[in-house]
């Protein structure tokens, strides 16, 4: 299958504030595609552009093989776009904002009806679907924005951070919704903070600071990895740290509860002596061992490589 | 196109009708503005100015002065008054706003060809009876200075007619037409319709695309394929419905309590009244696509409302605005509404009177529409 979105040297500029430098991405149509990357990033701005909401400063990119700058209009009549903010009528009913999108989205009346029960249907608000979407539960408005998004049977979907804020069992539901629509061969791009979900992805990319630091499967991303991961258990925890970034060789540490992650070049010389420095600290070493990373490691290790930044955007 | 706008239309609707609270004022408050706005302007007939006589002289001589001020409608003497300090103490109250006095000694000056006056205490602070009164006097006393003359011709022996013929001054002898009670309140009225269908129409369209973008509607519907034609003309229909029903209610308070003859030309009336809330429906359209927030649209409405009125001819004449600054006043439909509705209800005007500004308004529709449009962006760029 080919690309249903590439970009090349994908550009934005908010004055002097470079959002979106140069990105080049390419997502394969019918994947699931999980876009990482902390806050300011430049996600947004991107999924703006794809959308057709927002005119690139430079470079180029293509949506179902139209031109972003060119067949805005175009790109809008197969994609569903689902912003990060909730953005649809409150005073409103459920259906109503449905018909009211299916409509837009130009449905024929026959199909608009059609489309709308099955959409309800689909995101659980049969019975709901006579309320104001105002009265709604958060994870319930989610499925609705979701539903509107999807009302049109688009074949790309642009999902800005789905699940922010919602409790686990409506992560689970949104995330078997999209699994669903991915079966049909849709395409769709989500954002997201949790690295758990975006191990449910096909692929991921992993933005910073408005680039592509990497991208691919998610075990791809895990085996690509240039550095190794110790899981040190010492007490006292914070002393163990300070004894770890003393350490050559290493690139950083992370504390999780009672267990230190220590990133490292290789294990092989650090491991032996970063046990006997330990131990002659005074420190009780109750385990020290290299171990599998996981996204949010690879993740930390992406950002950390860039220089002039600490993780934060 | 056209069902897509049907789909905006039938959204709007059900926003409007599901805000009880703000379509109660939408159709409350045009009513309660008119007859408030007409209400206070009513005051404004210049007629019957309340007014006292204090005749000091007490002479045949000072009596036909006194008496020949009750010939003039434009005052009232409520009383002849004995002493300055209670002329005063009434022109203080504000019971009367003016107090003719003849002076003792008035008919032995006369008499005697010396110069007699005629003083008048006038109240300043309503700047418009002052200069009426005065007006009356000047007649008065012009009068009877004609009268004089004849009267002293005949007693050297020139017949009264004659004498009439060589010193009667020219008299302006006016017929007032289209407004004989010179009724400011008939006058002013149309501005008044204008205005309160103008303050509506411009705030309730200024602030609907900025209410989208702060819910962050806007977004949603910026990501869908409608165009802004559509989104334009959807917003536009409801806003045009409810405002046919407030020209109705409108018009009925005009005709009702204000005498302003609505049934003279209706169908006219109703075609400047519908092309001029078009034009503030598509004023504030386009206050509304250049709006980033609700505040801003309605600062910049405030902004645009207030000075019309001033500047449109609906509350003072336009020959009365200097000329360097009556340019800015064709800018402004309210100045051609208020003129062709004067035109129709005082002077029974037909449309081929008043088909130039009907051609007016027509063409502000369709610029301003159009402008709304260019200045409404799909896109960021």
């Amino acid at each position: 299958m080919g690309y249903a979105i590439e970009t090349r040297d994908l550009t934005r500029r908010f004055g002097e504030v470079i959002a979106v430098a140069g990105l080049n991405l390419s997502v394969q149509a019918g994947e699931i595609f999980g876009f990482l990357g902390p806050n300011g990033a430049g996600k947004t701005t991107t999924i703006r552009m794809l959308c057709g909401l927002l005119l690139p400063s430079g470079g180029t990119a293509t949506v179902a093989g139209l031109d972003v700058s060119r067949e805005a209009e175009a790109i809008k009549r197969c994609v569903g776009y689902m912003p990060q903010r909730f953005s649809l009528y409150g005073d409103l009913t459920v259906e109503e904002n449905l018909d009211f999108f299916a409509g837009v989205y130009r449905l024929p009346r026959a199909e608009r009806k059609r489309r709308v029960g099955e959409t309800l249907q689909r995101v659980g608000l049969v019975e709901r679907r006579k309320v104001l979407t105002d009265h709604l539960s958060g994870g319930l408005k989610q499925r609705l924005a979701l539903g509107c998004a999807l009302v049109h049977s688009p074949a790309l979907l642009f999902l800005d951070e789905p699940t922010a804020g919602a409790d686990p069992p409506s992560r689970q539901r949104i995330w078997d919704l999209l699994y669903e629509v991915a079966a049909e061969g849709k395409t769709i791009l989500v954002t997201t903070h949790y690295v758990e979900e975006a191990e449910r992805c096909q692929s991921i990319g992993f933005m910073h600071h408005g680039r592509l630091i990497g991208a691919g499967s998610p075990e791809q991303c895990r085996a690509d990895l240039a550095e190794v991961i110790l899981e040190v258990d010492a007490q006292p925890v914070m002393q163990a740290a300070a004894v770890a970034r003393a350490q050559e060789g290493v690139t950083g540490v992370s504390i999780y509860g009672h267990t230190l992650r220590v990133f490292a070049k290789e294990a092989t010389p650090l491991c032996d002596r970063l046990r006997e420095e330990l131990v002659a600290q005074g420190l009780g070493v109750k385990g020290l061992r290299t171990v599998a990373p996981t996204l949010e490691d690879v993740f930390m290790s992406l950002t950390r490589g860039i220089p002039g930044n600490n993780g934060e955007a | 196109m056209l069902a897509t706008i049907g789909h905006v239309t039938k959204k709007e609707i059900r926003q409007i009708l599901r805000d009880r609270r703000s379509l109660v004022l939408i159709l409350v408050m045009p009513i309660l503005l008119t007859f408030l706005f007409g209400k206070a302007l009513e005051t404004g007939d210049l007629r019957q100015i309340p007014s006292v006589i204090l005749n000091q002289d007490e002479s045949p001589e000072s009596n036909v002065i006194a008496t020949a001020f009750s010939t003039f409608d434009e005052v009232r003497i409520q009383a002849e008054v004995p002493t300055l300090q209670e002329a005063q103490d009434l022109l203080a109250q504000g019971k009367i706003k003016a107090a003719i006095i003849i002076p003792k000694g008035f008919m032995k000056k006369v008499e005697a060809g010396e110069e007699a006056e005629l003083n008048l205490l006038l109240d300043g602070t309503d700047n418009n009876s002052a200069p009426i009164v005065e007006g009356v006097a000047k007649r008065v006393i012009q009068r009877y200075n004609a009268e004089r003359a004849i009267k002293g011709l005949w007693a050297r022996g020139v017949r009264p007619d004659r004498g009439r013929l060589l010193i009667q001054p020219v008299f302006v002898q006016t017929e007032i037409k289209y407004n004989p009670g010179l009724q400011y309140l008939s006058y002013v009225m149309p501005g008044v319709i204008g205005l309160t269908l103008q303050l509506l129409t411009v705030m309730l369209m200024a602030i609907t695309i900025p209410r989208e973008r702060e819910r962050g509607t806007l977004d949603q519907l910026m990501a869908t394929p409608i165009s802004r034609t559509e989104l334009i003309m959807g917003k536009l229909l409801p806003y045009f419905g409810i405002s046919l029903l407030n020209v109705i209610t409108i018009l009925f308070v005009a005709d009702r309590w204000f005498n302003i003859p609505v049934d003279e030309n209706l169908p006219l009336l109703l075609l400047l009244c519908a092309l001029f809330v078009l034009s503030s429906l598509a004023t504030g359209l386009l206050i509304s696509t250049v709006s980033r927030s609700q505040f801003q649209a309605v600062q910049i409405a405030v902004f645009y409302v207030l000075p019309v009125f001033m500047l449109s001819g609906a509350y003072a004449p336009l020959e009365a605005i200097p000329d360097y600054i009556r340019p800015i006043s064709y800018l402004f439909p309210l100045m051609y509404f208020s003129r062709a509705v004067r035109a129709v209800t005082l002077r029974g005007a037909d449309f081929l009177l008043v088909w130039k500004d009907v051609a007016v308004l027509g063409g502000f529709v369709v610029v301003f529409l159009y402008w709304a449009v260019l200045s409404f962006h799909k896109r960021v760029a």
